[in-house]
């Protein structure tokens, strides 16, 4: 594999390194070895060695989440998400991507979602033909709360109408990037689907991001592809922390933090800020930058079993540390969570939370 | 095995197999192969790192839980098919290496906690857990494991037992051998046993002594009760300089009549001014030594004052607490890429242990041995756990990459050359082959050499247990 000497060092350093061996989530959920750092780096490295074919290594290379678990505890600064991002790069290049990626690459070329879905539900369609108008700010939803998650995109909507005075959502919303980031990285076509959603972003003052996932694609991957935002760009629980009002009611809260946030944007207090408003927080023992990611629904499409298992995972943290409900503030970890059939911990959505449906 | 594999009995164990832990935890698949197939064992990195493939398993099966274990036994004794233990691969011996093919029995999936009991102070867990993770749980009803080796966040329960392993506490909580109440194992005929309800008893042989160390070549270590403890109330620590190791060595051996510190490593000369100078910051000629207590705080207000008393009495210069420190924040980090030495280099840990009357004799053997078969050859070494009769010596040998050969085969040979010399040492001075890090394919030829005909002992158990041979073999000298 043509990986740049930059990687390479990362991968050289990784592949017999096992100090982050406690920390993926899906390794920790399935128990396989090779869902480790060290397996993916050791799997590169003998590629790159001729040792084995690239065909052999590809599927464990996109059974990494990429949530940066492992770069984040390691003190030396190594970074296993670099190498298994240029790693997915350069096999696409090669052509050498399993089927099932290609096709959700496909649907996000061709309708602009790695779901391939054509359309949105009716009832979201309502609620944001309500914001159609054009105003200074922007309520940007996402495509899985457009296409996945309706009734999120739903709630999500209604708490800006309690909160924000006006404020668009776009009906024909694009997509940013973000699920196309984490299939191909940094390619020519992610950079033009998030040239074109900035495009539309600059036309407005300020943009609220409601999916963590797109926060990390806006403020953070729009940057390090050399594209410009000229709007604001702010988390919707950034913009909401010092606006919401609530009952404080609900006892033993654990928050699930997306990692895109806490990890990827060092963004940690404003949903404690608002969860503290409606509930007493119990909080996980690993949580904040530490937090364990707890599945989305972009893996679920082609792992849809172990994505379960990671979700199971994070139920039974919030069970040891006694904890009756997990707040989440990404689309994707709450539908994951809801997924697992259990009656022990309540799954509250953020946006479920302020709007006291739950 | 006494057959040829072929394409049909491959795909008939496989199913078998299949059968035993389900579809999804039983691969052929090559990614899972040869993640199993190099270990933390330098001669298994140093081999991928020339581009060339490890012997790998046949088959690769996770189960989850004794019975499965039992099941996939039960198959391995029928067809004869080689079983290697796997945990999470962090031994620096091989003893994970699946060297004859067959199954490799990965171990993660038994990664339950049982039961977090403080009444008794122990959690019962799988022997699939990561350390941590059981640290983890512990830390969540507010206790703690008082296990700290570096390899924490990567070797499981079962690996940690199955080679005897050690923390950077060890001087006052114990070895794991010390931190176990009881095991289920399942025996290599595919019996489920357990140990004896409680240790510490006069029911005959203690089964827990006899599976603990035996590196997967005596049955499989499925589920444990490992100790915990209260949190310290305080953790203070003292760093000092002597001027020479024999003086500390003296030091530490009153030291440790009068009260039990928790951390207790000496550095020789040679690591003080190389690893420690680097990541602690020590930039004096000396042995550095940094030393924890920690407990009750009225304890501990006597225990600083007898630690400098003592200290005092054999010159050592008192440094204060902050080398101590960032000693303990900083105590994983060595071992991290960068810090740590990596490919190119050759290295080794010889650690091995003696009474106080023989560890300073056998560090002067091991480093002249070491030093001038092999001027190639730098020698690092520290004292790290200590007891009222003795210490261990963690010595090692780091030779630059220019001096290692290219070709995988003379690679070895070289390695093979400087473990000889240094283990040797150690045996013919009153050491033993390995303190805490496990013997595996690296050092199973020295067995028979420390033992002499004591390893019939060994023999014996392997035998009845075993007859087939099919556990972990060409491991532990078995």
């Amino acid at each position: 594999m043509n990986m740049t000497e930059f990687s390479k060092k990362h991968v050289d350093s990784c592949r017999f390194c096992w100090m982050c061996h406690h920390i993926c989530p899906i390794g920790n959920a399935t128990g396989q070895e090779r869902n480790t750092a060290r397996a993916r780096a050791l799997g590169i490295s003998l590629v790159n060695r001729d040792a084995i074919a690239l065909e052999e290594i590809i599927d464990n290379i996109y059974e990494c989440a990429t949530c940066s678990a492992c770069a984040h505890t390691c003190v030396t600064g190594w970074d296993p998400v670099l190498f298994t991002r240029e790693a997915r790069l350069k096999a696409a290049l090669a052509g050498a991507l399993p089927e099932y990626i290609n096709i959700l690459i496909d649907n996000c070329l061709d309708t602009g979602n790695a779901y391939g879905k054509e359309d949105i539900s009716p009832e979201l369609k309502e609620i944001i033909s309500k914001h159609g108008e054009k105003t200074d700010t922007l309520l940007w939803l996402g495509t899985d709360a457009r296409y996945m998650a309706p009734a999120q995109g739903i709630n999500a909507v209604r708490v800006m109408e309690k909160y924000a005075p006006s404020f668009t959502v776009l009906e024909d919303e694009p997509d940013c990037g973000t699920h196309l980031d984490f299939l191909i990285g940094t390619a020519e076509e992610t950079k033009n689907i998030m040239q074109s959603a900035a495009d539309i972003m600059n036309n407005y003052t300020k943009v609220v991001i409601f999916d963590p996932a797109d926060a990390k694609t806006i403020k953070r991957a729009f940057g390090e592809m050399g594209i410009e935002l000229s709007c604001e760009a702010v988390t919707f629980t950034s913009f909401l922390a010092p606006l919401a009002k609530g009952e404080k009611t609900l006892r033993d809260a654990a928050i699930q933090d997306a990692f895109q946030l806490s990890r990827e944007l060092g963004e940690t207090e404003p949903i404690r800020e608002i969860v503290s408003k409606y509930a007493y927080i119990r909080e996980f023992l690993l949580n904040g930058e530490e937090t364990v990611w707890a599945g989305n629904i972009l893996m679920s499409r082609y792992m849809g079993r172990v994505i379960k298992k990671v979700a199971e995972m994070r139920i039974s943290n919030a069970e040891s540390i006694g904890a009756k409900y997990i707040i989440t503030e990404s689309v994707g970890e709450y539908v994951s969570l809801k997924s697992v059939k259990q009656d022990k911990i309540g799954i509250i959505a953020l946006e479920n939370l302020i709007l006291g449906e739950y | 095995m006494q057959y040829q594999m072929n394409k049909f009995l491959f795909a008939m164990i496989l199913t078998e197999l299949e059968d035993a832990v389900g579809r999804e935890n039983c691969s052929t698949r090559v990614i899972d192969k040869v993640t199993h197939s190099v270990d933390y064992y330098w001669l298994s990195r140093m081999w991928a790192d020339r581009g060339c493939r490890m012997p790998e398993a046949d088959f690769v099966v996770c189960p989850g839980c004794a019975e499965d274990v039992s099941k996939v036994l039960k198959i391995a004794n029928y067809y004869k098919l080689p079983v290697t233990t796997w945990g999470a691969g962090g031994g620096t011996q091989g003893g994970a290496v699946p060297v004859c093919g067959g199954i490799l029995l990965d171990t993660k999936r038994m990664n339950k906690i049982y039961d977090v009991n403080t009444e008794s102070m122990y959690i019962e867990c799988g022997t699939g857990c990561v350390y941590k993770h059981v640290e983890y749980a512990a830390n969540e009803v507010g206790k703690t494991t008082m296990h700290y080796p570096s390899s924490l966040t990567c070797s499981t329960v079962g690996g940690f037992l199955a080679h005897r392993g050690i923390g950077v506490s060890s001087t006052k909580f114990g070895k794991i051998d010390d931190m176990v109440l009881k095991m289920e194992i399942v025996l290599p005929n595919g019996d489920i046993i357990e140990t004896s309800p409680a240790p510490k008893h006069a029911a005959g042989p203690d089964l827990n002594q006899i599976f603990i160390g035996s590196e997967g070549t005596l049955g499989v270590i499925t589920k444990a009760q490992m100790r915990i403890y209260d949190e310290p109330e305080v953790r203070r620590f003292r760093g000092f300089l002597f001027s020479d190791l024999s003086s500390a060595i003296k030091a530490g051996r009153e030291l440790l009549q009068k009260f039990k510190p928790s951390v207790m490593r000496l550095y020789d000369q040679a690591e003080t001014s190389s690893l420690i100078k680097k990541i602690v910051g020590v930039d004096r000629k000396g042995a550095f030594m940094n030393i924890a207590y920690e407990g009750v705080k009225e304890l501990v207000d006597v225990e600083g004052k007898i630690l400098l008393d003592t200290f005092g009495k054999y010159g050592a210069e008192d440094l204060g607490s902050e080398y101590g420190e960032k000693w303990w924040k900083e105590k994983i980090t060595f071992f991290y890429p960068g810090h740590m030495m990596d490919i190119p280099q050759m290295f080794g840990t010889m650690d091995t242990i003696a009474p106080y009357d023989k560890i300073e004799k056998i560090y002067w053997a091991m480093k002249e041995a070491v030093e001038s078969n092999f001027p190639q050859a730098r020698f690092i070494a520290h004292f790290s756990h200590w007891y009222e009769w003795g210490t261990m010596l963690y010595d090692r040998f780091i030779i630059d990459g220019k001096d290692v050969p290219a070709d995988p085969v003379e690679a070895l040979r070289l390695h093979q050359a400087v473990w000889s010399v240094g283990v040797r040492a150690a045996i013919a001075n009153g050491g033993v082959v390995n303190d805490h890090h496990g013997v595996g394919i690296k050092l199973g030829r020295f067995m028979k050499e420390q033992y002499g005909p004591a390893m019939q002992v060994f023999e014996g158990l392997k035998k009845s247990l075993d007859p087939n041979g099919i556990m972990n073999p060409f491991k532990l000298g078995l």
